[in-house]
């Protein structure tokens, strides 16, 4: 059984088409990349994905669940959290209350009073909840006073990361994690997501555009080109071939290996 | 020297006012990046209602209900402002807050008339300090006013709730990817501005007469008095909303009273720039 499930999505911005009939699946405790250039719809799937556009047509579906058209919260409720690109921490409010926020928005809903009342009583369960990702990821314990804008980009990452994971969810769509972090801090956040992958079974989905670290972190891969998926498969097939070295791995077919 | 402490007293209790507009400008402008240019009109609606519900009950009844009513209308504004997804860009939104000013005054013009209205304050007493009157009323405004910035101070650092409006103005769109729903924030931020103001509004008509056209002056005032906080700061915007009705008391006094509003608005342009030339410097 498939945890997430794309099929055939199309999303269009007026007339112009980002994402053009792709199908795209994760199965529990999956790693799965989704690479491919600027602008070819990466981000415009997963936030299909995430609710936050509604796809022209196709079906997204969690656990066979139709959540097509469905609100960001509700996709949150049923498991599936995204890390936006750029972070998005709350720049204003200390890491704590980011790391809150993301159990709180979990079980929001439409009226507030109800919500926060839902939130009161899960107040153990946060704490719990609390901890376990500050044991994760223990640099955000240190921080926790700290307002999450005034961190390293690297910390931020991370604050974006444990706000998702507070929703405890079972698959973590990342997008672009990479993006303007040193490579060292992006080597050690991939070894933190195999660790979070193998030991608490949360399945990735890792938007990049640095196919090296996607092939690296992931056990298959879709490559998506202008809106359509040109490949996909076993990450270790996919390094092998001529055209994904050529695009993607900075080194075409007569460069020395 | 008695002069110029009772337009102080008066200064103050008026810029109260203000402080309190400005703080409701702050909250739903840290909750939704809008500047709500409607937000006058709910004082004004908080004194035409009271007056009229007091004609049939009492005084006290009158400005509770007046207070309800005002959230419940700020509510409606607030899913017009941010629209049914609550996705309207700021500067749309802002816009409609502008035209729903405009539309306000009319339908205010047509259920309440023309006529400005005021009814009797807490107390007709007064207290004399040293020579200088001081009414029960303008306490009341002032304690209203620090109560409400410490209250909103609090809210925004330490609630969830509070938390959560300020997040959905940092980063909407993370707010959403966590399961925030960004109207039913805007909602909350809206609505308890518009009480907030309505309460203001509603202490302010015994002191001075509100009428369907005084939305405007009132929005005035109370944004100069947000934005000398930088229209974050709950603290200097009541600072801030106390310095410019001081002022203006000052200038009624002491110059002319057809240009206090000319020279408390210069006034604040000053220390404006007085204040972020500081804040450079840092």
């Amino acid at each position: 059984m498939t945890l997430l499930e794309l099929d055939d999505v199309t999303v269009r911005y007026g007339e112009a088409v980002a994402v053009d009939g792709v199908s795209l699946a994760v199965a529990p405790r999956e790693r799965v990349a989704l690479i491919g250039p600027n602008g070819a719809g990466k981000t415009s799937l997963l936030n299909a994905a995430c609710g936050l556009i509604r796809p022209a047509s196709g079906r997204v579906r969690i656990e066979a669940d139709d959540v097509t058209g469905a609100t960001p919260g509700s996709i949150v409720r049923r498991g599936v959290s995204q890390v936006p690109e750029g972070r998005h921490v709350f720049g204003t409010l200390p890491v704590e209350a980011n790391l809150l926020l993301g159990a709180y928005g979990r079980v929001f809903r439409l009226e507030i009073v109800s919500s926060t009342l839902r939130y009161l009583r899960s107040r153990r369960d946060v704490r719990d909840q609390l901890e376990r990702v500050y044991d994760l990821l223990p640099k955000l314990r240190e921080l926790r006073e700290r307002p999450a804008g005034r961190t390293s980009g690297g910390e931020q990452q991370m604050v974006a990361i444990g706000r998702a994971l507070m929703a405890s969810p079972r698959l973590l769509a990342i997008d672009e994690l990479s993006l303007g972090l040193a490579p060292r801090l992006v080597q050690s956040l991939a070894e933190f997501l195999v660790r979070l992958n193998e030991e608490e079974g949360v399945a990735i989905l890792l938007v990049d555009q640095s196919a090296s670290l996607a092939f690296s972190l992931c056990e298959r891969a879709y490559v998506l080109e202008t809106g359509r998926v040109t490949l996909e498969g076993a990450s270790r097939d996919l390094v092998g071939r001529p055209e994904v070295r050529s695009a993607y791995l900075g080194g075409g077919p007569d460069a020395p290996s | 020297m008695t002069t110029f402490f009772q337009l102080v007293v008066v200064g103050i209790s008026t810029g109260s006012v203000f402080a309190i507009v400005g703080m409701s400008l702050v909250l739903v402008y840290r909750a939704t990046g809008i500047v709500n240019f409607a937000q006058g009109v709910f004082a004004v609606l908080g004194g035409l209602v009271t007056y009229s519900l007091s004609q049939h009950m009492s005084l006290v009844l009158a400005g509770l209900l007046a207070v309800l009513v005002t959230a419940i209308v700020a509510t409606v504004v607030a899913v017009v402002a941010v629209g049914i997804r609550g996705r309207t860009t700021h500067l749309a939104s802002l816009i409609i807050t502008v035209g729903i000013a405009i539309f306000a005054e009319a339908v205010l013009l047509a259920a309440f008339g023309e006529v400005p209205r005021s009814y009797s304050a807490i107390s007709d007493r007064a207290w004399n300090v040293g020579g200088v009157l001081v009414q029960p009323q303008y306490a009341a405004l002032a304690l209203v006013a620090l109560l409400a910035a410490v209250g909103l101070t609090l809210f925004l650092r330490r609630t969830i709730v509070g938390q959560a409006l300020v997040a959905s103005a940092d980063s909407p769109r993370a707010a959403e990817l966590i399961g925030l729903n960004l109207r039913s924030i805007a909602v909350i931020a809206f609505a308890l501005a518009g009480a907030l103001t309505a309460i203001g509004g509603v202490l302010l008509a015994p002191t001075v007469p509100v009428s369907y056209s005084s939305g405007l002056t009132i929005t005035i005032n109370g944004f100069a008095a947000a934005v000398f906080g930088g229209l974050v700061s709950i603290r200097l915007a009541l600072l801030g909303g106390y310095a410019l009705g001081v002022v203006e008391q000052l200038v009624v006094g002491y110059i002319d009273p057809q240009y206090n509003l000319i020279i408390a608005l210069a006034v604040m342009l000053v220390l404006i720039g007085w204040r972020s030339r500081g804040e450079l410097a840092v």
